[in-house]
């Protein structure tokens, strides 16, 4: 199977751990990714420009069109973005028309068929838990870990369709199946924060330190994302001292999976060096 | 006469260069680069990127190969025809500018300079992201354009020097010792062989042709190759050829060697203030330390502003600019790298000339994705650059939308004109702010969109800012659909609810009447965003009036 990947702003050059990840799972599944010449998702002008935020990811779809591929996304912002666009889009006619007519400008068309998939619900709807499971080669230590679903793909679930809003599952099932202990804690549905870091650090930063206390509480050992923006924001707490139980560790999914699957280690982690009790055999 | 201009041009240029330098020296503070005890250079990177423009190839095949034949023919006929006086006998015993090789590599490289000059023209003029600023365009091109005319001189200058008859004339006079007669033989030789235009009617014989040869192989072959290895030159001279007597008459030939040897002074003059710079600036640049992740998350990233004038204007870095979309909808020129670093060479020599809410909304979008620093060919450290640039711009009064509108008054806030937003879209100005457009997704105008909500509050008590901040806010989300209710949609938009919302679409998902909550909350902040816009601009350009 091919598939356009996406990797949006941050993940090429701030977040190569997850873009290495990515790409070497998506390999080991023999998924084929396509680098194309994509633009901003448009997600971090949502809150600017109407117009701007849903002609930024059209456009990625008409790019994506002309290669006649499917995206995958391994961002929930982007996911969540490119939903949300789809959506205006299609009940905005002469948001269309404006679009369409900027697109045909760079000899750009889209017909709106290319679908966009996050890495979580790639998974397990088109490859299946089944599946997945059947190609776990070392289960890992059954260390605790909590899951951050991420806003931007859960909700709202009319437009995004990823998982029950409510009781999402797929994430923990997914996680389940490479041995870890995924245990409940109050705050997996919960905004991370990282949209307004910029604008209100403070409280931001109030709501990550609340994140983590709640993590520390239900026993966590990790914290698990698929997310570039949530992921960024936990890492936050390397750089910055003022939060405390900074020895929560917060990993990405496909490092998890990907040493589940028996990727190499120099694979998944662009310094090598990953927690050693989840990753090095006993 | 040529070594008096020569070594005046000389000074001029090292006095220019001094200038330069101290004004680049001076623009540091813009940065305030904290003092590093000592500083680390990047040598791979200053070797690979100077001397086999390595960064360059990396961005495109096609135009690394294009520039670095440039580059070499270039250096050729600096070195072996521009400066022969000095460098040919250091080389070359036997250097006349008209033997072979010399004849062949000087018209093959300044073939080479010529395409590829015209190539950039060409590419700068017609491709389509790089093309929108015509300030830009004019500005990254007239370096081009004067090596193409001082390229395109020469081949016009040698032309008109193969056709010379008074040249010709001169040569004989100093070279030989024929007669009359023999004069004529030698004449209907070159005429032949060598292009030269002669005014008198010359009538040729077989054995004069032939003893014609003769001459010329005692007095004139040990300097002079065929031209047929000058092969661009004889394509020029048969286009002039039929005006050889104007030429000759008028003794164009010494009009194009001034003005072929004047454009070579005039560059070197201007070359510490053209982009011609960027042959000593791109080293300089790219001898600079790479910076990691972990340095551009640190808080106080540095650049070094003189490496801003390492830019060619090619305009890789737009070409690949992941917000160029952004650029589509609000037309600011700003929101591309190639066009804002331009306006931060502006700012740094006249910060009155610039236009610093348009630089500010521009550079507010990026997303520092690192694209235009990874791609740029002359290795500008650009991501930091708009970090810092950032915030410069903070320092002369720019601010975040959330703070502006913290700041602003409610009063000021109501002011008439904000609240009637048609005036807002007649002012056309806004529309290089960050948020231009003037489609939105129309729920906050259209009361079937939040008529429904029956105030029950689950969506405030959901809020995840109500439960971290509830301080700090001063409307909750159902209050805010009271408010669209009553009509007051611009009072809405100033909001603190508004400005700090995650867009986590936790009101929304749970609205039991299915009201779209959080949309109708980033459309609000998009309306709001347009008051705000305004602000900024005045703010700004009355900071400006009052400097």
């Amino acid at each position: 199977m091919k598939l356009a990947y996406f990797s949006g702003c941050k993940i090429p050059f701030y977040m190569k751990d997850y873009d290495l990840s990515f790409k070497a799972v998506m390999h080991h599944l023999g998924i084929e990714l396509v680098e194309l010449p994509f633009n901003c998702c448009g997600y971090p002008v949502r809150g600017d420009s109407f117009e701007i935020s849903i002609l930024s990811a059209i456009k990625n779809f008409a790019i994506a069109q002309k290669h006649d591929l499917d995206m995958i996304t391994p961002c929930k912002c982007c996911f969540g973005q490119f939903k949300h666009a789809q959506f205006w889009y299609k009940t905005q006619p002469a948001l269309k028309e404006k679009i369409d007519d900027l697109l045909a400008l760079e000899n750009l068309l889209w017909e709106g068929h290319t679908k966009v998939k996050h890495l979580l619900s790639f998974l397990t709807h088109d490859i299946g838990l089944e599946k997945l499971g059947k190609q776990i080669q070392k289960r890992l230590p059954p260390r605790n870990v909590v899951v951050q679903y991420g806003c931007h793909a859960l909700r709202p679930f009319s437009v995004t369709g990823f998982d029950n809003p409510f009781v999402p599952k797929i994430f923990e099932q997914l996680l389940g199946l490479t041995g870890v202990k995924v245990i409940d804690w109050s705050k997996s549905t919960e905004c991370c924060g990282n949209p307004i870091l910029k604008s209100n650090q403070e409280l931001s930063l109030k709501i990550l330190q609340n994140k983590f206390n709640a993590a520390q509480k239900a026993g966590a050992d990790y914290i698990c994302t698929a997310c570039t923006h949530c992921q960024m924001q936990y890492e936050m707490v390397k750089s910055d001292n003022t939060i405390n139980n900074q020895n929560l560790t917060t990993l990405l999914y496909t490092q998890i999976l990907g040493a589940a699957l028996g990727v190499s280690e120099k694979k998944l982690s662009e310094t090598g060096r990953l927690p050693e009790d989840l990753f090095k055999d006993e | 006469m040529i070594e008096v201009s020569f070594y005046a041009a000389i000074i001029v240029f090292i006095i220019g260069a001094g200038i330069q330098f101290f004004r680049l020296n001076k623009n540091k503070d813009f940065s305030n680069p904290k003092k590093s005890n000592r500083p680390q250079y990047n040598i791979k990177g200053f070797f690979l990127n100077t001397f086999l423009q390595a960064k360059l190839f990396k961005a495109g095949k096609v135009r690394w190969a294009v520039h670095f034949v440039l580059f070499l023919s270039f250096l050729y006929l600096l070195i072996v025809h521009g400066l022969h006086a000095v460098t040919a006998e250091l080389f070359f015993s036997d250097y006349e500018p008209t033997l072979d090789p010399f004849q062949f590599l000087r018209n093959v490289s300044g073939f080479f300079v010529l395409a590829a000059g015209i190539a950039f023209i060409v590419r700068r003029s017609f491709n389509l992201r790089i093309n929108q600023d015509k300030r830009i365009k004019i500005h990254g091109l007239i370096t081009v354009i004067v090596i193409v005319l001082l390229i395109g001189s020469g081949f016009l200058l040698e032309a008109s020097k193969i056709i010379s008859e008074p040249i010709f004339m001169e040569m004989v006079e100093e070279y030989s010792d024929i007669d009359d007669e023999e004069l004529i033989d030698l004449k209907l030789h070159w005429k032949d062989n060598y292009a030269v235009f002669f005014q008198e009617d010359l009538q040729s014989a077989p054995e004069q042709l032939e003893n014609g040869q003769v001459l010329n192989e005692e007095y004139c072959l040990y300097c002079h190759s065929p031209i047929k290895s000058a092969g661009i030159s004889r394509a020029v001279v048969k286009a002039i050829y039929s005006a050889g007597q104007w030429f000759n008459v008028n003794r164009i030939d010494k009009a194009l060697y001034w003005f072929h040897y004047g454009l070579c002074l005039i560059i070197l003059i201007c070359l510490p203030f053209s982009r011609l710079l960027h042959i000593f600036l791109i080293p300089f640049s790219s001898s600079q330390k790479k910076k990691t992740v972990h340095d551009y998350q640190k808080s106080s990233v540095s650049i070094n502003l003189a490496t801003l004038y390492a830019c060619t204007n090619c305009g890789y870095c737009s070409q690949v600019c992941n917000i160029y979309p952004n650029y589509q909808i609000n037309r600011n020129p700003d929101v591309l790298p190639h066009a804002k670093i331009e306006s931060v060479k502006g700012l740094l020599k006249d910060p009155s000339s610039i236009n610093k809410w348009q630089l500010n909304a521009g550079n507010g979008a990026c997303t520092l994705c690192y694209k235009c620093t990874d791609i740029c060919p002359s290795g500008i450290d650009l991501q930091s650059l708009w970090t810092v640039l950032d915030k410069k711009l903070g320092e002369m009064g720019a601010v975040d939308n959330n703070d502006l509108i913290n700041e602003t008054s409610l009063n000021e806030w109501m002011a008439k004109e904000f609240i009637s937003n048609q005036k807002i879209k007649q002012d056309g100005s806004p529309n290089c702010g960050t948020s231009s457009g003037n489609l939105t997704s129309t729920l906050a105008d259209r009361i079937e969109s939040f008529e429904n909500c029956i105030q029950c509050t689950i969506c405030t008590n959901v809020c995840p800012i109500l439960g971290y901040d509830s301080n700090g806010i001063d409307m909750t989300p159902h209050q805010i659909m009271n408010l669209l209710r009553l009509g007051e949609k611009h009072l809405a938009t100033s909001t603190r609810m508004v400005w700090s919302c995650l867009t986590c679409y936790a009101c929304q998902e749970n609205c039991p009447q299915e009201i779209q909550v959080t949309d109708i909350l980033l459309e609000l902040r998009n309306a709001g965003g347009m008051t705000a816009d305004i602000i900024q601009k005045n703010k700004l350009t009355e900071k400006l009036i009052n400097k």
